[in-house]
């Protein structure tokens, strides 16, 4: 059976925009990142649990805006009040998720065939985010995520690292096309490779 | 060919990089750092273009933003752009321009015989005229106005050039970099705070860069420079040059354009032209300074007629002579300098200064210089057509009423000086409500509205001494309460020659017999005798003087002329100048590029596009897409050359007769969790819900609180607490918002979570009387029989080895199953679908076919559910619980909703069974009756019966239960049809329903 | 370009937002008894004001809450925002 990512259609390796007299190390990397769980977790407005006594992959769910709790594996990223995305490559930790979270306390619904998703590295990613999202980027920093618009398609932005710039953007999975034309045009003037 | 003009030993421009241009076909050089302006200066060129109204013979004015003559069309690299002013394009090397308005040439135009018909078109002429006879204005006058209307040409062609937009944030944004902003820059800066400092010049610098001043122990200009490179190394900076900041929005926000390429010969590949830039400050200074104000008389748009700053800017900047034999008419110290500027390089200026007994050091430096000075003197006339030959000058008396004798004097430009206008627009749109200084006698910003700070020229302070002071201090506070770090900087001592008063005084009068035209708006051609036409005809507040005569609507938006007609106006009127007021300022300060505000949303990529799974099959498959909203769904797929309505035609048939498949991705659908989901369906929908069975699925119909219906759709119980809602495509977004502003706002005390799922499933519908064999080969291992999946029923099954729901609900009315797998999977249940369905002659069908399909069965859509209809016009009302309240019930009571004759939907066929019946068409009883004729209804949405094969429209018709079996008409005035039609139950097609039931 | 901070994600542009109507209307409990009048007014009548005034915007890319914003009609400055279960004073 043939699984097809969002992106699969449009997304090819190569260099493109200005990239030509410059050094490999200093050009954006583009990719697109496949195969992850991804599980929105809502904790019911009555739930008496409290959220220290929870942790998926020794992580524990916050509620401040903005954090992500996150571990080589698994980033939980705040998505609303009592409200997180829970990004992983362990595709297993569904069953783990469900006996921690119950359903009588917590909403746990599968989303991950609905994203299509881009990684982005390197020195120019912060310009090329102020491109088409209003956001203050002056102010986003590692291991920050924020829900936000990018040239009017809803999108997430999770901070991996900075030095250089590493982040997760994901979109709904049918703006894919669109999504990755306007990030990939935004950074035609600083020169990508696609990987 | 050479620059006659030019000096050899001053300037910023750069000699060593000599750059040929084109202008008006004839060839010339220039240097690096020249605009267009300086260049033609230097080569003695003054003749630029013709005025607007009465193609009268124009030069330059201006060296900067305020130009209102030298508007240009532009040629680089293969483009053309209109009205590009030569005071603001830099040169670069092969830069074609041309002279706009004019024809045959600039110097010899056909379209000059206006200003010998002047009196017949003062202001406002077009109000009075080309009104008769009627017939001539779509053949005559229109077709003339329209070749005469305009300055430039507008390019047909694609514009090849990107723009890109950036949002940026910062603590200090800063407009302008004169002395108030390099000072405050500077402060701020040193105090730690984010800073961005914008000059829409391409050097930094301002009035430091001409006027004769020490900073420190620096001449003015040096110590800008040494600012500025000390603001380029730290990093809390951003310095740029060449960008505008041209509107100041809501809450901080401004907007600057960045010319990244223009004075270039082309633009880098990938890089953008203009970057729009759109910054949200905490705090904005405005250091935009002031513009020159000219004084008005007779004949003073005459080529060599120009604002004594820019003369002395082209002398020290560019190294340009705008004359050789200058005169220097003035009302204050500032003319002085120009003067001064011309007799150090060799030049004997002639002075007049309108005031009798002016002293000054600045004065007293002329007169040592051997300066000729003229007091109480004025320019009653500029004489010369093409370019100014000589003036004609009187003393004037003390009241400036009275003219002396007028004498002619030799001269080949003359240089006015009126004093300073600040720059006070950004402010004011900011929401300051500006104020009238009388000591300047201009408008400076008054009351702050936002979080703004006017610093320097642009706030009436004209001694640098001051400007300095006020603008450390200022800068400083503000920062430090930003960043709460302050750095302690000395101000340095400032070296000015101090000012003398000027005169109050902009317009010399006629003499007797005379009738010189004294120009206010020199671009639009407005004359001192327009306003005071205005005024007479009863236009007496300044907005409607504006509109009238056009004073200040021009490309340069009045910048030399708006107070001077405000003065005039407030003059005749005998009203103070604040009394006759101000017009708003809007944005943009100065014309911004439509490119630029456009950026990257064209072509394809205008608007966003959202794909289905399945989506590069159907593209291989012959596709033929539609839009939904911003979704592309098949319309039809095309055998060999088949139109849109054969198409449709044989994928209807063919669903009804053996089975078909189409993408239903699009329809929303949402994910409810939560004890109380079956108590909130049931407060949504206007049926029952608590008693829904696990694994069963019920068609739901939602109210707006009006009574009107919002939406419908299948909502399936998948676990106790666990249910599957699914909504129209249009619909999804409104409805989830929907959901959630009733648990968030109304009520809190529900434990439900919703969510979109519309991506994380893609959606299949199969149909068709041979679709529960397609099905069971689908899904060998499951049972899906009648009995197992019965109508409405829901279960979760394998589709060889990935994960499926199968939901028995038809939309098309034939038995049907809707198949959900995960997204990533869609095409390889599609392509499955279509291989194990071939022995059953599966067809894919689109939206055309499964429209066809659901009219002829009766089943409302978005045309019935358009905003207008409430259940029962939607033979929706069996599903109206009554023993439940629900979102909208109580407006279902209303006495138009419960009138015995309301519509309802019915079906309607033509008598000659031929003739389709356009959508949108009206419903009446008799075509022959007199205008207007009763509006029974109107036809909602229309097909071709594949069932019956003939056209078939459902409608929306008064008293339509009791309609069934009358003619009636179908009247549409759009297409020009009366057809005579019957009509039928809207369920043409198995009324019973038999056939989803099977 | 308004600049609302969202009681939950802080200061963020309009163009995360969908303006949503009055937030001073209650709407009335379910099942209850109410006027022809009582109903039109929660329906369709609302007070057109120049000036400061309640309203409601959906965070809706950002954290998808309702939330309350005290702006003023005339000027555009925003005084207050407030979560949806905050109560207007």
């Amino acid at each position: 059976m043939n699984l097809i990512s969002p992106l699969a259609n449009i997304h090819s390796k190569g260099q493109f925009g200005d990239y030509k007299d410059k050094n490999e190390r200093e050009l954006l990397k583009i990719s697109e990142l496949k195969n992850l769980l991804i599980i929105q977790i809502v904790q019911y407005k009555n739930s008496q649990v409290s959220l220290e006594n929870i942790s998926i992959d020794n992580l524990n769910f916050n509620n401040e805006p903005l954090k992500v709790t996150s571990n080589s594996d698994t980033r939980i990223l705040w998505n609303g009040p009592k409200n997180w995305l829970l990004v992983s490559s362990k595709k297993d930790l569904i069953n783990n998720l469900l006996n921690v979270c119950n359903e009588s306390d917590f909403a746990v619904t599968d989303l991950s065939h609905s994203k299509a998703i881009i990684e982005l590295e390197g020195k120019n990613t912060r310009e090329v985010l102020k491109k088409g999202c209003p956001f203050n980027f002056n102010t986003l920093e590692k291991n920050n995520s924020i829900n936000s618009t990018y040239n009017g398609i809803a999108f997430t932005i999770d901070m991996l690292d900075t030095n250089p710039e590493k982040v997760r953007l994901f979109t709904l999975r049918s703006f894919g096309e669109s999504f990755y034309h306007s990030i990939t045009d935004a950074s035609l003037e600083f020169g990508f490779k696609t990987i | 060919m050479s620059q006659n003009y030019r000096l050899q030993n001053i300037g910023l421009i750069n000699r060593d990089k000599k750059i040929s241009f084109k202008f008006n076909g004839k060839n010339y050089f220039g240097y690096e750092g020249d605009t267009l302006a300086s260049a033609l200066l230097a080569n003695g060129v003054h003749l630029v273009g013709r005025s607007f109204k009465y193609h009268r013979p124009r030069g330059f004015f201006g060296a900067g933003v305020d130009e209102p003559y030298a508007v240009v069309q532009l040629y680089r690299n293969g483009e053309t752009e209109p009205n590009i002013k030569a005071t603001e394009q830099e040169l670069f090397e092969g830069l074609e321009a041309k002279s706009v308005n004019c024809w045959p040439s600039v110097n010899f135009d056909v379209g000059a015989i206006n200003n010998f018909l002047n009196i017949f078109l003062p202001a406002g002429f077009y109000y009075k005229t080309f009104m008769w006879p009627k017939s001539f204005w779509y053949k005559v006058y229109e077709p003339f106005i329209r070749k005469a209307a305009g300055l430039g040409v507008a390019s047909t062609e694609h514009d090849k050039e990107r723009y890109e937009h950036k949002y940026e944030y910062c603590d200090l944004l800063i407009a302008g970099s004169g002395p108030s902003g390099l000072a405050s820059a500077y402060t701020a800066a040193k105090n730690g705070a984010r800073v961005i400092l914008a000059e829409e010049k391409p050097r930094f610098g301002g009035s430091l860069l001409t006027s004769d001043v020490n900073i420190g122990n620096q001449s003015g200009k040096d110590w800008a420079e040494s600012i500025i490179s000390e603001l380029k190394e730290m990093p809390n900076v951003t310095i740029k040059n060449r960008s505008q900041i041209f509107g100041y929005y809501d809450h901080n926000m401004l907007v600057m354009s960045e010319k990244v390429s223009d004075h270039l010969p082309q633009t880098k590949k990938f890089h953008p032209n203009k970057r729009l830039w759109y910054i949200r400050a905490k705090e904005v200074l405005i250091s935009s300074g002031s513009i020159e104000r000219p004084i008005v008389f007779g004949n003073n748009d005459t080529p060599g007629v120009m604002l004594s700053s820019a003369a002395k800017e082209y002398l020290k900047v560019y190294g340009v002579l705008v004359g050789k034999n200058p005169l220097v008419f003035t009302n204050n110290d500032s003319g002085y300098e120009t003067a001064i500027e011309f007799k150090k390089n060799g030049i004997d200026p002639i002075v007049l200064d309108s005031r009798k007994n002016p002293s000054g050091e600045i004065i007293d430096e002329a007169i040592n210089l051997g300066i000729k000075i003229k007091f109480s003197y004025v320019v009653v006339a500029a004489q010369g057509y093409k370019k100014v030959k000589s003036a004609d000058i009187a003393g004037i008396s003390e009241d400036k009423k009275q003219l002396g004798k007028i004498e002619n004097i030799k001269c080949d430009c003359i240089c006015v000086s009126g004093f300073w206008t600040p720059t006070i627009h950004l402010a004011s749109q900011s929401g300051n409500k500006t104020k009238f200084n009388e000591e300047i006698d201009a408008f400076v910003p008054g009351k702050s509205k936002q979080k703004e700070t006017t610093l320097g020229a642009a706030n009436g302070i004209f001694s640098l001494q001051n400007t300095l002071k006020t603008s450390f201090k200022a800068a400083n506070e503000i920062s430090k309460k930003i960043t709460k770090k302050e750095n302690e900087i000395s101000i340095p001592n400032v070296v000015e020659k101090k000012s003398s008063k000027h005169d109050k005084f902009w317009c010399v009068p006629l003499p007797k017999g005379k009738n010189y035209k004294r120009f206010l708006d020199f671009q639009n051609d407005v004359a001192v005798t327009d306003i005071e036409l205005a005024l007479r005809e009863g236009y007496r507040s300044i907005e409607h003087v504006k509109r009238y005569t056009t004073l200040g609507m021009a490309t340069d938006q009045g910048k030399t002329s708006n107070l001077n007609g405000l003065q005039l106006v407030s003059e005749i009127e005998n009203k103070v100048v604040p009394a006759v007021g101000h017009t708003t300022f809007r944005p943009p300060y100065s014309p911004v590029s439509i490119g630029a505000i456009v950026g990257r949303e064209i072509g394809k990529h205008s608007k966003p596009t959202r794909k289905s799974p399945m989506h590069s099959w159907h593209e291989k498959n012959n596709a033929v897409f539609v839009d939904a909203g911003v979704w592309l769904r098949p319309r039809y797929y095309k055998i060999g050359n088949e139109t849109l309505f054969e198409a449709s035609k044989r994928e209807a048939k063919n669903v009804r007769t053996n089975v078909g498949v189409c993408d239903v991705t699009t329809l929303g659908k949402i994910d409810i969790k939560g004890p109380d989901s079956a108590e909130f369906l049931n407060r949504i929908y206007t049926n029952a819900w608590l008693k829904l069975p696990i694994g069963k699925a019920r068609y739901g119909v939602m109210l707006r609180e009006d009574g009107i219906v919002m939406d419908d759709g299948t909502t399936t119980r998948i676990s106790e607490n666990h249910y599957h809602m699914t909504t129209t495509t249009a619909q999804a977004a409104n409805v989830l918002s929907h959901l959630e502003y009733y648990l968030q706002l109304v009520w809190p005390e529900l434990n439900v979570n919703v969510v979109s799922t519309t991506e994380q499933w893609a959606g299949a519908a199969i149909a068709g009387p041979k679709s529960r064999a397609l099905l069971q080969k689908l899904f060998p291992k499951d049972n899906v029989s009648n009995e197992n999946l019965p109508f409405m029923g829901y279960m979760e099954a394998d589709l060889f080895g990935t994960e499926a729901r199968i939901f028995r609900i038809s939309f098309s009315g034939e038995l049907a199953y809707e198949v959900n797998v995960k997204s990533d999977s869609g095409n390889y249940m599609w392509e499955k679908i279509i291989e194990l369905g071939q022995e059953f002659k599966i067809q894919p069908y689109g939206t055309e076919a499964l429209s066809t399909l659901r009219i002829e069965m009766g089943h409302v859509a978005g045309s019935e559910l358009d905003g207008r209809t409430i259940p029962y016009d939607n033979a929706l009302d069996g599903l109206i619980s009554k023993k439940k309240d629900f979102i909208g019930k109580r407006s279902l009571q209303r006495a138009a909703f419960v009138a015995a004759d309301r519509q309802r939907i019915v079906g309607v066929v033509p008598l000659d069974k031929k003739t389709t019946i356009p959508e949108g068409s009206h419903l009446v009883k008799d075509s022959n009756a007199p205008l207007p004729n009763p509006k029974l209804g109107y036809i909602s949405a229309s097909c071709w019966s594949v069932e019956h094969d003939n056209p078939f429209s459902l409608a929306i018709l008064k008293d339509g239960k009791n309609m069934i079996g009358k003619k009636l008409f179908v009247m549409s005035p759009l297409k020009n049809k009366i057809i005579p039609v019957e009509i039928v139950s809207s369920h043409y097609v198995d009324p019973k329903g038999e056939r989803v039931r099977s | 370009m308004l600049h609302i901070k969202c009681p939950h994600c802080g200061l963020r542009s309009q163009n995360e937002f969908s303006y949503g109507g009055d937030a001073s209307v209650k709407r009335p409990e379910l099942n209850q008894e109410i006027s022809d009048k009582d109903w039109d007014n929660f329906v369709y009548n609302r007070k057109s004001l120049r000036g400061k005034h309640w309203e409601l915007w959906q965070h809706l890319s950002g954290c998808r809450q309702w939330i309350k914003v005290e702006r003023d009609t005339a000027t555009h400055e925003i005084f207050n925002t407030l979560k949806a279960d905050e109560e207007i004073s």
